[in-house]
């Protein structure tokens, strides 16, 4: 296999796909290079939030339900640090929360800077902000855990979601777990919680929220958790938690999910043994020799045989936001703010995926479960829309370097292969390939002047817009 | 930066007007307020994702509400992304939409009249239009910001002038927004991407540059809006550091304003109504003492509500006083001169 293959692999996972001059210079340097470099991205460039603001006012407030999630979008589509990116999203997947009872799309959008913030430190310091984070608060009603009267939601969603899975403790662990985090609230808690569950914006918009931990309504008292005793506070059971081999597993099995290959989902965890029992342990080695460090356990899949491996490239299904950031960065559509912001966010929730609002604290269902008759249409339609518009600038310069490279005269197959190669070497089967050669042999006797530019420009577009509707375009 | 002598008392505030709302009385995500000869305000909602309640919202310092204009969409009297407001010598209001890349015209009462402008880089077309002003003969000056030039048209849209090619030197324009014609005559320019106000003389000449990037007295952060009055201050909304700055004619800080908004009658009405959430609001601490980088005003104005939140523009009206339109707080502070 050609580093640039492999290369092709490891942004289609690590990143949001990459053009073919990207990949050429990240072969230039190595996979290895290129693993380091996408770890540690430096001085992130994109599309910078004053210029956000500034065209879009809306994206600067409180934001109403998209708010949050179409600034995020917009820095998926831009940023030189897509891994990072990748793993917001990856926390976001397995810590959902939604605006639907959140209603406060400032709190979303803070809690996605806190997912950057802690993108691939420590899982313990992530875990502790996950519940200092207002948003978790209301979404898992911890404003409710009091004292005198425990709510186990944050709790037992934290053991059974966020870090262990079911069949690793007991209803009693989870009472224990709620009484540690009793007293960790929100600020103001009932003008905001009132606001929340009025959806009222008046008088003056939302005012964001912040943690408080109210020392007086903490139950300070004696816990037993996990086979250990003492008058434990959160960060105390969040220790044990990480001590945990289950918690080693339960994060081992998500990277492996969401970075090399599906897992069954979720709630079948505890009867069903993971794909490759190997590759776990190689994970959760790297989590106990780091001290629970996930940038190290990054360095470790990446680089492993089981992630290199061709049995695992296009073995995944694209998330519709993995889809649509990753048409976007190959269109340049956004190279300015744009209204067409909002159409693209819309077109990843007609494709089941509506950022920041998950149906439920479950998140979503990854793999082939993204597919139905449905959402099929919209990710065909939207990937052919985009990269058939030859106004797009990103559209425009693959058309033109494809022209350059290959002249006018090119073989249905060179074209083919052209094309192929700029939207960050695809490799397709050969019914596939198959058919995109019929599809620009047909375009190359369809009329107009063949011997034309704007014949050849015509062309290279039909192709493209004709990958873009290839099953294995919607692959990763 | 020349820093002169600070007066902390140049401007004292008086009250806030508007409150947010979707639709009708109220506004939602404002962008620009301009005002009539007669007192009457108008004030354009950019609204959220969904195109409902983009409208221009009018009504007076008094708090009295005289209806709304204009609707989302792409036909005549209808906006998509409202930017700019200026009225001109006969009551007339112009709208300018950085989407749709024209400029409307509307009648005292919201009427729609005509409209021009078509996307391009050629003379009289427009790229992105924001901020419009008046001079005293009726020419508008626009704001073409991606073309990063200052376009100037009769009332009725014909061509007129342009000045300001992109680039940093003076004269020059990065993404320019808000603009004002001081009564002199010059033309005032928020140089948004330059962190800097530009004063040209009516033809364009480049005459002074006032302010440089940063967060000191007198440095700007992206100035979305200038407004000059008759004595030659100039009032600037630095919009990314959530703060309003007056300088001296000769550019020298005399101060700033952070915001310090109470409840509009509009507000006060709604929390009478609601008496729920005006009870649980009166027992908020609405100024926590949270501590916040110094580079981060967004942040600390998001949870602290009386101050900026997004001040975008500034207006004068003839008694000087100076209106402040925030679009994160959808209401508008109103200070008037002091000491």
């Amino acid at each position: 296999m050609s580093d640039v293959e492999l290369i092709a692999h490891l942004m289609r996972r690590a990143a949001f796909g990459a053009t073919r001059e990207q990949l050429e210079a990240s072969a230039a340097k190595g996979y290895e290079a290129t693993v380091e470099e996408l770890l540690n991205p430096g001085q992130e460039q994109r599309m910078g939030d004053d210029l956000i603001r500034r065209f879009h006012p809306e994206l600067s407030g409180m934001l109403g339900s998209r708010g949050s999630g179409e600034s995020w979008l917009y820095r998926m589509a831009t940023t030189t640090a897509p891994l990072q990116e990748k793993m917001v999203l990856f926390w976001h997947t397995i810590f959902a929360t939604g605006y639907a009872k959140v209603t406060h799309g400032k709190a979303l959008s803070d809690q996605t800077r806190m997912f950057r913030r802690h993108w691939s430190g420590s899982f313990r310091t992530l875990l502790v902000e996950l519940s200092k984070d207002p948003a978790m608060i209301i979404w898992l009603d911890n404003q409710d855990n009091h004292k005198r009267g425990i709510n186990e939601n944050f709790g037992r969603e934290l053991l059974e979601l966020f870090s262990m899975g079911v069949g690793n403790y007991t209803e009693q662990d989870i009472k224990e777990c709620a009484r540690a985090f009793t007293g960790w609230t929100i600020y103001n808690r009932e003008y905001m919680e009132l606001r929340s569950q009025r959806d009222s914006d008046w008088p003056y918009g939302r005012i964001s929220w912040h943690f408080v931990y109210d020392p007086e309504d903490h139950d300070d008292g004696e816990k037993e958790f996990l086979g250990q005793r003492g008058r434990f506070n959160g960060e105390d059971v969040i220790d044990i938690i990480c001590q945990q081999e289950a918690t080693a597993r339960f994060i081992s099995r998500h990277l492996y999910n969401t970075f090399v290959a599906d897992e069954p989902a979720v709630p079948q965890w505890p009867y069903a043994p993971p794909a490759d029992a190997s590759a776990i342990d190689q994970l959760c080695q790297a989590y106990f020799d780091s001290n629970y460090d996930i940038h190290t356990m990054l360095r470790v899949l990446f680089n492993s045989d089981f992630f290199r491996s061709r049995s695992a490239w296009y073995s995944k299904v694209k998330s519709p936001v993995e889809l649509v950031a990753g048409v976007l960065r190959l269109t340049g559509e956004f190279e300015r703010p744009r209204r067409e912001l909002l159409d693209r966010f819309y077109q990843a929730e007609y494709m089941g995926q509506w950022l920041n609002n998950p149906a439920s604290v479950e998140g979503w269902h990854q793999g082939t479960e993204w597919i139905d008759t449905g959402t099929l249409v919209e990710r065909i339609n939207f990937a052919t829309q985009q990269l058939g518009d030859a106004t797009r600038p990103g559209v425009r310069a693959m058309i033109e370097r494809i022209a350059l490279a290959n002249g006018e005269g090119t073989s249905p197959e060179g074209l083919v292969e052209a094309c192929l190669e700029q939207v960050g070497t695809l490799a397709v089967a050969d019914d596939t390939r198959r058919i995109l050669v019929d599809f620009a042999s047909a375009l190359g006797s369809a009329g107009g002047d063949p011997d034309s530019p704007e014949e050849a420009h015509r062309r290279i577009a039909g192709v493209l817009k004709m990958v873009a509707s290839t099953h294995e375009f919607q692959r990763s | 930066m020349t820093s002169t002598t600070t007066r902390p008392n140049f401007l004292e505030y008086g009250l806030t007007v508007g409150m947010t709302t979707m639709e009708g009385r109220g506004f939602y995500y404002p962008v620009d307020t301009a005002l009539a000869s007669d007192g009457r305000m108008y004030t354009a909602s950019r609204t959220i994702d969904v195109g409902r309640g983009v409208r221009v919202t009018m009504f007076d310092i008094d708090s009295e509400y005289f209806g709304t204009f204009g609707s989302y969409g792409e036909g005549d009297g209808q906006l998509v992304w409202p930017s700019g407001l200026a009225v001109d010598s006969r009551d007339r209001v112009y709208v300018a939409d950085e989407h749709l890349h024209r400029i409307s015209a509307f009648d005292h009462s919201g009427n729609f009249l005509a409209r021009w402008g078509t996307l391009g880089t050629r003379e009289g077309e427009l790229d992105t239009p924001s901020g419009l002003a008046f001079d005293a003969e009726d020419h508008l000056y626009v704001s073409d910001t991606y073309n990063n030039r200052i376009q100037v048209f009769t009332a009725a849209g014909e061509f007129l002038l342009s000045f300001g090619p992109k680039g940093k030197s003076p004269g020059q324009l990065n993404l320019p927004w808000g603009l004002a014609v001081a009564p002199g005559g010059d033309v005032y320019v928020a140089d948004w991407g330059n962190d800097r106000i530009q004063r040209f003389s009516p033809d364009g000449k480049p005459l002074a540059v006032y302010g440089a990037s940063g967060l000191g007295d007198g440095q700007f952060r992206r100035p979305s809006g200038v407004a000059v009055d008759p004595e030659g201050y100039m009032y600037v909304a630095d919009w990314g550091n959530e703060r309003v700055q007056v300088l001296d004619p000769d550019g020298g800080f005399v101060m700033g304003l952070r915001g310090q908004a109470t409840l509009s009658r509009w507000a006060e009405n709604f929390l009478s109504i609601n008496v729920e959430e005006g009870q649980a609001r009166a027992r908020a601490d609405l100024e926590p003492g949270l501590e916040f980088p110094a580079d981060d005003p967004h942040e600390e104005s998001s949870h602290i509500e009386k101050l900026f939140w997004s001040p975008v523009s500034v207006k004068l009206d003839a008694e000087g006083r100076l209106y402040v339109t925030e679009s994160n707080r959808h209401r508008i502070q109103v200070y008037s001169r002091g000491a």
